[in-house]
């Protein structure tokens, strides 16, 4: 899977227009990404990823591509 | 000394026992006399929640009543094997936070047949002649969610919310057989879906603070909602059906 196809699903789940997001996006800038945004990403990444996230990880996230990194199917 | 809670001698069957209130709930009642059949998935934990309780006579049974399929034969055996029931006590439930725009269908059925189809089932089958004492009384564990709206919640309230309303129209019927039914509905407990919400969310984050603050009376203990589970399954209730009993520090005041 690419970069360009993992960013895709996280920009249809937080509902962003396409091309909102690249790799160097850092995530505070993102208005959208907010608490409902991370639940999101929790259930993106445990149903396409089997990763479960913690609160301390999802934290430690700052640009996209620091999600990007975990989003590989085991 | 005059208890009110008395289930000497009771056939209490509790699905969903090997943790959390429905774990508590057994060791409870183990206390006050009854006698239990205990059914999970996991044996190995209803063996050590065996060892927790109180009393004789106490059995078990391994399923999945996710899988409806199984319920008849489950149910047929149990009788054959213990006896005629006084209660059942439906603890067993599913509840993860999944926004809407993700909750699928596949997120939905699976949600509901554990929370309401298992559920709806077990009572239909313990229901049939033969295979309840009078007097039997049920409670199924429901939750504050089927009363209030929130992110995230939509399948797992509407899968709680399901099980209130089919209580409040199996009472009617089930009253001529000499059954009562009810729920109750906890909000916030201290089990392992808790401690989960707390790893994600973190104790100190701004959701769990507002939490405290709508359930001002703190987090409940799972034994906070077994003892209101004992009184709705003991005789002491024989006056009360068909309803949704909320146990939850005051969250459906705010």
């Amino acid at each position: 899977m690419t970069d360009q196809e993992k960013i895709a699903m996280l920009e249809e789940i937080w509902e962003l227009d396409e091309g909102t997001l690249a790799t160097d996006t850092v995530l505070a800038d993102v208005d959208e990404y907010d608490s409902m945004a991370k639940l999101s990403l929790i259930v993106l990444m445990d149903d396409e990823f089997g990763v479960k996230l913690t609160g301390d990880v999802i934290k430690g996230f700052k640009t996209v591509s620091d999600i990007l990194k975990l989003m590989v199917i085991a | 000394m005059n208890a009110i809670i008395d289930l000497s001698n009771k056939r209490i069957l509790i699905i969903g026992a090997s943790s959390g209130i429905g774990k508590q709930t057994a060791i409870t009642l183990s206390q006050v006399g009854s006698k239990l059949t205990l059914v999970a998935r996991n044996e190995e934990k209803l063996k050590m929640v065996l060892d927790d309780l109180e009393g004789e006579g106490h059995d078990y049974f391994v399923a999945d009543v996710s899988d409806v399929a199984v319920i008849e034969s489950m149910i047929k055996e149990i009788v054959e094997k213990d006896g005629p029931l006084d209660g059942l006590v439906y603890s067993a439930g599913v509840g993860m936070a999944i926004p809407f725009m993700q909750s699928k269908p596949e997120k939905v059925q699976s949600t509901f047949n554990v929370n309401f189809f298992g559920f709806f089932e077990v009572v239909r089958q313990i229901s049939r002649k033969g295979r309840f004492n009078p007097g039997m009384r049920i409670v199924g564990v429901s939750s504050c969610a089927s009363l209030r709206g929130d992110k995230s919640k939509a399948i797992y309230s509407s899968s709680k919310a399901a099980m209130d309303s089919a209580v409040r129209c199996m009472a009617k019927e089930l009253a001529e057989k000499e059954i009562c039914i009810n729920t109750v509905a906890p909000s916030m407990t201290a089990t392992e879906l808790y401690n989960y919400y707390i790893e994600k969310y973190g104790k100190d984050s701004k959701t769990n603070k507002e939490l405290l603050t709508r359930q001002y009376l703190g987090i409940a203990q799972p034994q906070d909602i077994a003892n209101a589970i004992a009184f709705l399954i003991s005789p002491a209730a024989r006056f009360i059906t068909g309803i949704t009993m909320p146990v939850d520090g005051g969250l459906t005041t705010c």
